[in-house]
Order: C-alpha cells, then structure tokens, then sequence
C-alpha cells in the first residue's frame, strides 16, 4: 500500500464571482521512501495540490471533493484537531521564501522547538535539545551558538536550512516541498537540494518535491508527475518520462528549455497560454496550444491510461505512439557557424577599469561614513558590435551594477565607459541624451516596467516623444510597425499594461527600447520572471530582433542556459570581480576558473543520465560581504585550491585561449601563451 | 540599536529645536510683539521701548532667539500677568491632573482596542466585524465634544448615575478621589482614541495573519490559539507602539476638548482660558511644552519598538 | 490573471519564423478595453457604501445650498420667539435668538462644507507641491523638508489654531488659510513616501535611459501615479476640516454672530443641555456626523478601489 494516495482530488478556489477549479481530478500515489516529483509552470494547480494534502488552503480555498490517505486514513475526513495531529508530525512541509516564512519576532531555536513540543509531548528543555540536534542535521554551523539568533540574522540559505530543520524535526513520513530552492542562488540551491537528497535517504521518508524545473526534477526524482491546467497530463518514472515522452504538452515543455550544451539554436514556443480555470474548456485543456490536436481532443476529455511500463498519460495523439506524429525537431546549429570572427568586428563599448562603490552611512544629521560597498571593482570589458555578451553570477556579485552603467544609469566611481570611443560621462547632460538613444535597457519585471496609468501607445511612443523624432504620423506608424515586429496586433495600442499577460509586456518593453534604433540593448534578467513556455518565446524574438536590427545585446542573468542560449562570449562575475570570460565553449566546456565550474555543476539540467552521474562540486558557504571582501583573490574563501598565494596577491587576467581569460593564480587548464598576429589563426 | 538610538535622538534634538523657533516665531507673530503682548494693550509707546531694551528685543533677532532658549534651557517659561503666576507654577498645578485624564484613557482604551482589533481581523467580514467597524467609523467620524455632550445628556442628566462635571479642586488628590466624577471624561476620551487604535489594531492584525509565516505555524500543527497569542500578536502589536507615539497630538487635542466639556481644572481648560483672556505668555509655554512632551513621547515610542522588534534590536 | 490575458501569447514554434501581427481573438469582453481609470471607478461603483457616501454628501449640498431657496426663515434679525420647541412652523424648533433651527442648519452648513472643501483644496496643493519636491530631491533637502513637518507635527493643530484664533479676529477667509496652514503636513509626508517609492520604479528608470528629464519624470509619471493617493486623502481633509472647524466654534473661537456654522450651533446649545431643549444638540450634530461619515466613506471606498487595481496586476 502507498504512503500517500490521492485520490481523485477536486480543490477550488472561491472568487467574488464564480470559482476557480484549481486542481480538478487529481491521483497520485508515493511510496514510502520515494521522491515524487511534482512540475508544471505557475497556475497549473501543483502548489494547491500540494496545500490540499496539508489542509492549509487559503480561505477562500475548499477541497471539493476526492480522498487523501496517509496510511489508509482518510485526511480530508478527520476533524481540524486530528488533522493539527499529523501536520508537522506525520507531514512536514518546506516552503519556497525563507526570507518571509519564519516568525521574525521568535528566536529559531524556540520556532523549531515548538513543533517538538507539541507533538512529541516533551517539555521545553528537552524540546530545545531536539532543536539542536536537527540543526546540526542540516548542517548549520554551530548550532548551539545560532539557536537563540532571530531569523533577519541568517543568510538565505541557512533560513531554508532552518525551514528543513522545523519541518523535520518530529521525522514525518512525508516531506512536502514546495519550490523548495526556488528563491535561492544556484549554488546555495545545489548544496539544499543535496541537503534534502541525503536526509530523506538518512531517515527513510517520502518526498513530494513541487517546482517549476525541470533541471531540479530530473536529479532528484524517481518518480514525475506532470500537471497542466489542473490536471495530471503525464506520469512516470524520471528516466521513462524524459526518454520517451508520451503527452505533447511535456514533450513542448522540454523542447522549450535552452540547453547548457549551446547545441539548440531556436527554442520551441507553446503558443497561447493556459486556459481559464474558472471556466475550463470541456475537452483536452491543453487542445488549445497543441499541435497535435483534433475535433476529438476539443470534444472530449481524453483519460488518463497506463501503459505496461507504469507510464501513464491523458492524450489522444500521444507522440511517439501514433507513427505519423513525428517528435519535435529543433534546429541545431553547430558551434563553429555561431563563432563572430571577432578580428572584424570593432569595439562598440569598452568598459576600462570601471568600478562602483556605494557609502553606507550612519547617523542622522552628520552622515558618517560607516563603509563602502563595493559592487563593482576593476572591470575590464570590451563590447564588439553585433555580439551578444553574457553576465553571469549569484546575487551580489555586481552584474546589474555593471549593467547600470552600461546605460550610463550609475556612474562609475572610478575608470571609464567608451561608447565609439567616447566616454560616456564626459558629456555634458544634453550630449548625453543624444548618446543615449543608442544605449537602451531591458527589464526584469515585465509589471513594475510599464507605467500603469499610460496606454500602450503612449508608453511605445514616449521615447520619440523625448527625442522628438518625426512628426506624430510618423510616430503612430512607427509605434504600429513596433508592434508588428514584437509580435502584438495593432490594436495593442489602445490598451493598458494591465490587460496584458507577463511575456505580452515584456514584448512591449521591447518594443519601447527599439524605438530608438538603439546599437546597445542591455538586458537585465529579460526572461527570469516567465514561465517557461512563454520565456522560450521572449528568447527566439530577442534573437529574431537581433538579427533585423543590428542589436548588439548584454544579457544579464543567473539563468545559465538562458545566458548560453543567447550570447557569443560570457563573463562570469563573483564578488564585484569579472573573474571569467570568453565564449560559451570556453566557459561552459572548458572552464578554467574553479568558480566558474563549480557555478556550472551547480545547476541542474533537466537530463536525468547526466544528473546522477555528474560529480557535483559544491561550493561550501555563503557570499562573503562586499564592503569587506577578501584580500587577494575573492573567491579563495571557499575555493578548494587556495593557498597563501590567493590571499596575498590578487591574480591578474590571463589568456587560456584567443577570446579566453580568467583570473586564477591556479586555473584548472593550463595557459597558453599567445603571440600577436598567429592568434587569429 | 545603538546606532538606531544614536540616530533617532538625534532627529529629536532637531525636532525640539524646531519647536523653539515656532514658539519664537508665534511670540513675535502678537500684535505688536511681544512686549505688547506682555505689558497689554494700554502700554505707552514708551514702556514699550523700556520694555524692549530691558530684555533685550532691541537686539538683532537671531540673538534675541539664543535669549529665548536660553531662557526655555533654564525652565524659565515667562510670567502669566493676568494670573500673576509664573507659567511654571500654572503647569505645575494642572498638567499631572491632565496627564492622569490622558493616560487613563489611553492605557483604556488600548485595553479594549487590542483584543476587540483582533477578534475583528479573525472573524472579519463577518457579522461581528462589520458591527464593530461600524461603530468605530462612526465614533471616528464624531466631534468629540458633541461625543462629551451626549454622554452628559444620558449619564448625568436623564439617568443621574455620573455627574456632568468633572471633579473640582487644585490637587491631584481630588481628582483620583473622585472616581465617578472621573468617570464621564475618561470614557469619552477613551472612545475617541480607542476608534482610531482599533482599525489599527484590526489591519495590523490582517496583515500579521496574511504573512507566510502564519502558514509555516500552521504547517507544524499548532492550534489557532498558540499561532494567534504566540505567533502573531507580538508582530501585530509592534506597530501600534509607533502608533500611540503618532496619536499623541491627537490625543492631547481631544484632551483639551474634553477638558472644556467636562470643566477638568486641567492644562487643556487653561488653556482654552488663557486664548478667552488673550493670556498670550501662558498660551505659549503650554504649547512649548506639550510640543516638548509630545518629542519625547514620540522617542520614547520609537524606543520600544526597537526593543519588541528584534530586527532592529539586534541590527 | 487569466481572464484579461486575451491577446494570444504565440509565436510559432518550430522552424520559429515570426508569425508576425497575431489578432486577438475575441475573449474577454468584460475587461476587453477602457482604462484603468474606468476599472477603478467601476469597483468604487459596487462599493454600496460608497454610493451611500456620495447621497449623503449631495443631499447634504442641496440641502445646504438649495434649501434655502425654498425653506424661506428669517437668519439675520432675533426675535422673542426663543427656544421653541419643534413644531408648527419651526419643524426643527427655534434657539436661543428666536432663529429657525432648521433654516439656521441650512446657512450654518453652508459654511461648514466651504471650510471643509477650500481647506482640503489649499492643503492638498501645498501638501502635494512640498512632499514631491522632497521626496524626488531626496537628500539632504528631503532631510530638512522632513524636519520640519515633523517639527509642526509635534504641536497639536488645536492648540495652534487656538493660539491663532486668539490673535487674529477670525473671518471665514483667515479660518480657511489657518487650518490650511496645519493641515498640508499630512498630504506632505504621504505625497513624499509615494514620490520616494515611484521614483526608483522600473518604468522612471525607462525614461532616464529614453533620455527624458525630471520635469517629465514629476508630471508624466509620479503624479499620475500618486493621484489616487492624493485624492484619498483630501477626501479625508474635508472630514477633518469640518471637525476641526466645529471644534474651534465649540470653544467659542469660530466665526463672531451672526455669522453661524454646525459648530457654533452646538455650543450654544450647550448651555440647555440640562432644560431638555434636545432640538438645539441633536440636529446640528448629526449633520456633522452624517457629513463626515459621508467623507469617510468615499475615501476609504476609493482607496479600496485603488487597491482592487493593484491586486489585479
């Protein structure tokens, strides 16, 4: 018998008029000891799935109907008091914020305590004792001394610690973790996910893993469960499911995930997006976006079926089944026709020395210097035209900073930023203006980034406005012919941010930064806050774009793949240092800066063969501060190979390769001595 | 913490210093300054100009301002000629009596306010919840002293349980003897602030239910009653201590109000005295000092925050 | 979310040429065009008690201002005819100068709500001017800016109106620029927390890099965005200016006779608390009452609207 059986499981949710049928008919069964792992993108259901187990919906939320059995028993029928009896005793549950999902007024030691108290009936003493005791189980360091800290004085990473800690203190069954790493950098994510791997095993429980990536699925679980909309579409073991997909919409899922290897040249893009939930279409919910798709799938509701290898999916026309549905195919391009013969191309922007430092100040009427905060420090960079370049590195290490002052938005402390040779802050402010409509940004936060009170056309039109290019016919043609190019109808033009979807806005965003014919485009995490169907959109049309337009773009991201997928050379930064740089086989193939390939084993591929096998190189502990970073080289706190050496002297760049160099008094490939003039050969 | 006290008093002394100049300001605002003010209306010219040169408002106005709060340094608030009495005597007399009349009501109705606010965020959009908004937007929406009034016409004078009038006499003692004469002021007083405390109080408490938090208490099994007094009281209630230090001119006005209404021999009837009888010197050092009473309640406010709230206590 | 979402998301997958212009299809009709404006007025529109909120303070307009018209009393000269109580032909009663109470609510009104509405008008424009200044300079002009409101927080607005009064002969006109004076420091403070907010804002940061100045910055961008804001509270302002004005009356520091507002009513109606003359307490208070309630209302309506907006992002 299952540890866990779901059993046909309705949720939904009240709204002010009608309901959303959040998670309609769902069944899934964990195995004691098994790791079910739980994807699908934002709104398919997944997190309430996960809520309904626990019976912590939100108020408005009901379970409609359909069983959950823990051990045989009923949860959705016993009273709250016995359902308070297995939450956090038989059931623990991790969610995605540390930052927001502990109590900052109670002492972690007291939060983790608590829970012990309760359930194991132990005075407070004793309960403390087990608090210490599973938080040298997660691994923080010197829990004696942190267990009466508050929770603002941990890092991230050591509040998910705490998390895990609560959740596992009372040894539940079953551990529910929702987005576990989501919120967390990459490779504090590698050394959580690890975390968790090696305390299920040590305690025997059963994992139901939720999240977004598929990269994280594949590493982990050894079983996958695929929602859509609501609904169970696909479900198999992690091998069967990436090797031989069976249900379209998560062969389309994984066909739109950039690769860490740079073979894929376009990526897939589901078109549409999911359907309404308060009014789910009668047939298949995914007919809509599927290219397989037929009368039958839009009539009726295709059920879900298991096949002999315990594969089961909902599909009509399951690919790789029915001969004539050939598999998706996706260009591939080899590497050597993407290479720019750089020797023809000339710098566009060149960064020389830059660095960036912020005061922190203290008191209120004289503003002491307390420090300075170092974003940036030394940064060397040169910009061909035409090429797109890819920063890559954890929060904090100064990738925006550098981004800012790319569009002349912060001004560099010390060193220069040349624009065709001109430096960009020895201009006087009307100078300056003229500059910059070569030089546009792209944001994050496809929400924050429109202004909400102007309509589309208005927000598309702005930057002529300023400029004051053209005559306003001319504008409104311009605005329309935007639109068309980033892929929007002309009636956009009317509208208002708000009646647009994240990946529509981003679109817009665009559209506005073309406006100005720009040479450079800067684009801050373009794609970080998109699902995963609609960023592979976002991606190929800022491909697209570049190529009619001449751009020359800088992607700025903690994505990997994403910097991969688009960019000619990568930079990787730690600490406000470029400490890498060259092009995506340089880095991604051949790294010789230990950050670099401990950065790169960190992230999770969504390749199953190659998780289990890949031999990990966690990187041990946090972010040093960068008002305080370490003398010589930065990285030598938690890096393997350092010495003395790495202390004392900070190391210069050198060459590993025509287009490659690293920093690193101990690279992990050997150097190459490059004579001038045979370097092009 | 240190660094938070070092900066919060700082802006303080800056606060109180602006209270000096506007003091300063509004002495020389009197029709024909201050000396007039002073020595009335029927001065000659010149008493005026002997009055001037003796204390120095001949001088240039920013040293007749360091005389000025030399003089406010030293205590020294001026003279009352129409009570014959120094300005501290008066305030020595009244302000405790007022004082016992503000922070009863205010230790009240934060007494009533608190649980009724959470009961309200609990249960909201419920029957109850919207009973007791419904009373406290229109307790919000009242006069204060049209609130005194009523209370006199159904206590005093149809039932006859509470005088209309609060207790009479110069000493403290007279005032907490008489409980029920206290009785009528303190509760009006206490449903003024207790309207605003309580939609306080009920959105803090919303607020402190709707954060994550709150479902990790909940995932660990504990009971409602542990997750709402262990958990999300004490972050609920850190905000309300900066609130009853912002409420403090809000209380001290409906104060004054309720002093007239009631006849309470406090600084707040004094006050209202003193503006009747153009009693300019005596007007002045009441708001000198409560202006300094209200900086320094403020602080104190902004000082218990930061000791219930460990992200700034150990910052 | 999904409901508005009707533009179709798609490019073309596979072989990935640009589709080009993709049409919307139909879908969503309810939130298919308008404004935000229009989303907000139709959420303040379903709010009942806003609409509760905008009778009373018509009817308390007409009533007020129209009245008169056709409620013909005598208001200037007294008569002998003092302290009747309601009846035939003083529905409400007369007070203690023979006027009729009820013609006597109408003119008394009046000037209660011009205080209420000029006052909110001159402190919000203050208010609005000072907080944006100091929150887009930042600084250390924000620094003092914010020093000084905080300086004329800490002295209660009565006492200093008070101090005032006493100074100055109160008309209408001097009462309105006095209580203006203490009551722009609350549209201050918030107007700056807001220009604080909005000025790092994604889309402020897109018109710096498009080249556009701070004078488009202020105009376009942060006070569009601050308005609701702004409107809120100088709904709450006329509510706090009709109290504050009633009050001053009260302590006998409003405007002299013959000139008279709901206040002064009511303080001269004090003084027969204890003869039973209820005519003289209750009606001029609950006119202040339902008008101030009234206030409220709409402004935590129309707040509540602004929020609805921001959920639906």
């Amino acid at each position: 018998m299952p540890l866990l059986e779901i059993d046909d499981l309705y949720t939904n949710i009240r709204l002010k008029q009608g309901e959303v049928k959040a998670v309609g008919g769902v069944s899934i069964s964990i195995n004691a000891g098994e790791t079910v792992g739980l994807v699908g993108e934002s709104g398919c259901g997944k997190t309430m799935t996960g809520m309904s187990i626990m019976r912590l919906l939100p108020a408005s939320g009901y379970i409609a109907s359909g069983k959950v059995k823990l051990d045989g028993r009923d949860l959705v029928a016993i009273s709250e008091e016995e359902m308070r009896a297995v939450r956090g005793n038989d059931i623990g549950m991790i969610f995605q914020d540390p930052m927001t999902s502990l109590n900052p007024c109670l002492t972690i030691g007291s939060q983790i305590a608590e829970a012990v108290a309760l359930h194991r009936k132990v005075k407070k003493a004793k309960a403390m004792e087990r608090a210490i005791e599973v938080l040298n189980l997660v691994g923080m360091p010197k829990p004696q001394e942190r267990i009466n800290d508050y929770p603002h004085q941990l890092s991230g990473g050591l509040r998910q610690r705490v998390m895990i800690a609560m959740a596992l203190s009372c040894e539940p069954k079953l551990l529910i973790a929702d987005e576990p790493t989501t919120a967390l950098d990459v490779t504090i994510q590698a050394q959580i996910l690890e975390l968790l791997d090696s305390l299920k095993d040590q305690l025997g429980m059963a994992m139901l893993l939720i999240t977004h990536d598929m990269g994280v699925i594949a590493g982990r679980a050894d079983r996958v469960v695929v929602m859509y909309a609501g609904k169970v579409v696909e479900q198999a073991s992690t091998e069967e499911i990436f090797a031989s997909t069976n249900h379209p919409y998560t062969e389309a899922l994984l066909a739109s995930i950039p690769k860490m290897d740079g073979s894929v040249a376009r990526l897939y893009s589901i078109p549409g997006i999911p359907p309404d939930l308060s009014n789910p279409p009668t047939g298949c919910r995914f007919a809509d976006r599927c290219r397989l798709a037929s009368d039958q799938c839009r009539d009726n509701e295709p059920p879900l079926v298991t096949n002999d290898q315990n594969h089961s999916f909902a599909c009509f026309h399951p690919v790789g089944i029915e001969a004539n549905h050939v598999k998706i195919t996706l260009k591939v391009e080899a590497e050597e026709i993407q290479r720019i013969e750089h020797a023809d191309r000339k710098p566009l922007m060149v960064l020389e020395h830059v660095s960036k430092e912020f005061d922190i100040t203290k008191g209120a009427i004289l503003q002491r210097k307390a420090g300075t905060l170092k974003a940036v420090s030394d940064l060397s960079l040169t910009i061909y035209d035409g090429e797109t370049i890819g920063i890559v590195g954890e929060s904090g290490c100064g990738k925006s900073t550098t981004g800012s002052m790319m569009v002349a938005l912060e001004k560099p402390t010390s060193g220069k930023v040349l624009f065709n040779g001109e430096d960009l802050f020895g201009h006087k402010p009307k100078e300056l203006r003229l500059i910059r409509s070569n030089l546009q940004l792209m944001f994050q936060d496809p929400y924050a980034s429109l202004d909400p009170r102007m309509s589309v056309g208005t927000i598309i039109r702005e930057p002529l406005d300023i400029n004051k290019i053209g005559t306003s016919q001319e504008r409104e043609k311009k605005v329309i012919s935007l639109l068309s190019e980033v892929g929007l109808s002309s009636r956009a033009v009317e509208r208002y941010p708000h009646e647009f979807s994240g990946g529509q806005r981003q679109r817009i965003g665009l559209a506005r930064a073309l406006a100005l014919n720009p040479k450079l485009i800067v684009a801050d995490e373009p794609v970080s806050a998109l699902d995963v169907s609609i960023r592979s959109q976002v991606l190929n049309l800022m491909k697209d774009l570049q190529r009619t337009h001449g751009l020359t773009y800088v992607v700025i991201s903690h994505d990997l793949s994403v910097v991969r997928f688009l960019a000619d050379r990568i930079g990787v930064m730690y600490l406000g240092k470029l400490v890498e740089i060259g092009t995506g086989y340089d880095i991604y193939e051949n790294p010789a800066h230990p950050y670099t390939a401990a950065l790169l084993s960190a992230v999770p591929e969504p390749e199953p063969e190659r998780e289990k096998t890949k031999v990990r190189k966690i990187i041990k502990g946090e972010l040093p501060s960068a008002i305080n970073p370490p003398s010589g080289c930065r990285f030598r706190t938690r890096c393997e190979r350092a010495t003395d050496l790495c202390a004392k002297e900070e190391p210069p760049m050198t060459s590993f390769g025509a287009l490659h160099q690293a920093a690193c008094h101990f690279p992990l490939i050997s150097k190459v001595e490059i004579r001038t003039g045979a370097a092009a050969f | 913490m240190i660094a938070f006290l070092v900066k919060r008093v700082g802006q303080s002394v800056i606060v109180l210093i602006g209270v000096s100049i506007i003091a300063f300001i509004l002495e020389h605002l009197l029709p024909g300054g201050p000396a007039k003010a002073i020595l009335g209306g029927r001065a000659s010219p010149f008493q005026i100009a002997a009055f001037n040169h003796a204390n120095g408002l001949d001088k240039p106005i920013w040293e007749q301002y360091f005389v000025y709060t030399g003089n406010l340094l030293h205590g020294n608030l001026g003279r009352s000629y129409k009570l014959n009495q120094t300005v501290n005597s008066v305030l020595a007399t009244d302000l405790p009596k007022s004082i016992i009349l503000v922070g009863s009501a205010l230790i009240l109705s934060l007494i009533i306010a608190i649980p009724v606010g959470i009961f309200q965020a609990v249960r909201r959009n419920g029957i109850y919840d919207y009973a007791a908004t419904s009373v406290s937007f229109l307790l919000y929406s009242m006069p204060s002293f049209w609130l005194g009034i009523i209370l006199i016409l159904a206590f005093a004078v149809n039932l006859h349980i509470f005088p209309s009038e609060a207790p009479q006499g110069q000493t403290i003692g007279a005032i907490i003897t008489n409980p029920r004469a206290m009785f009528l002021p303190v509760i009006t007083l206490t449903l003024v602030s207790y309207a605003s405390f309580t939609r306080y109080m009920r959105s803090s408490a919303i607020e402190a239910l709707a954060q994550d938090w709150i479902r990790t208490a909940k995932a660990k099994g504990l009971s409602q009653r542990v997750i709402l007094f262990k958990h999300m009281l004490r972050n609920a209630l850190i905000p309300i201590a900066t609130l009853v230090g912002l409420s403090l001119p809000s209380l001290i006005t409906a104060g004054v109000v309720t002093e007239s209404v009631f006849n309470f021999p406090g600084t707040g009837f004094r006050f209202i005295n003193a503006a009747n009888t153009e009693d300019y010197p005596l007007l002045l050092g009441i708001i000198i000092v409560i202006g300094v009473m209200t900086v320094v309640g403020n602080l104190l406010a902004d000082i218990t925050y930061a000791v219930l709230d460990p992200r700034v206590r150990y910052r | 979310m999904s409901k508005i979402d009707d533009l179709d998301e798609g490019l073309s997958g596979e072989g990935g040429d640009n589709n080009g212009i993709i049409g919307s299809n139909s879908g969503g009709e309810a939130h298919a065009s308008g404004s935000q404006l229009k989303l907000i007025v139709q959420t303040f529109l379903e709010n009942k008690l806003a609409i509760v909120g905008i009778a009373l303070v018509i009817i308390a307009v007409l009533f007020c201002f129209v009245g008169p018209l056709f409620y013909h009393t005598n208001q200037v000269t007294t008569s002998y005819n003092i302290t009747q109580a309601p009846g035939h032909g003083h529905p409400l009663g007369t007070d203690q100068n023979g006027y009729d109470v009820l013609g006597r609510l109408m003119v008394g009104g009046q000037s209660s709500l011009e205080i209420g509405f000029s006052v909110a008008i001159i402190a919000t424009i203050i208010g609005v001017l000072y907080g944006a200044i100091a929150g887009f300079i930042g600084g250390v002009v924000d620094t003092i800016m914010m020093r000084v409101v905080d300086t004329l927080l800490s002295i209660p607005t009565l006492l200093l109106l008070i101090f005032l009064a006493a100074v100055f002969r109160p008309t209408l006109t001097l009462l309105i620029i006095v209580i203006s004076a203490v009551s722009w420091l609350s549209p201050a403070r918030l107007v700056r927390g807001e220009a604080l907010t909005l000025r790092v804002r994604d889309y402020v940061k897109a018109v710096r890099v498009m080249g556009g100045g701070s004078r488009r910055i202020i105009l376009r961008h942060i006070v569009p965005n601050a308005i609701g804001t702004i409107v809120v509270n100088a709904t709450f302002q006329i509510a706090d200016a009709i109290l504050v004005m009633a009050t001053l009356s009260y302590l006998g520091l409003g405007l002299p006779p013959p000139a008279a507002n709901w206040g002064s009513m009511l303080s001269d109606g004090v003084n027969y608390v204890y003869d039973g003359y209820w005519w003289l307490i209750y009606p001029a208070g609950i006119a202040i009452i339902l008008t101030v309630v009234a206030f409220n209302l709409i402004g935590d309506a129309i707040r509540d609207s602004l929020e609805v907006r921001l959920q639906k992002r």
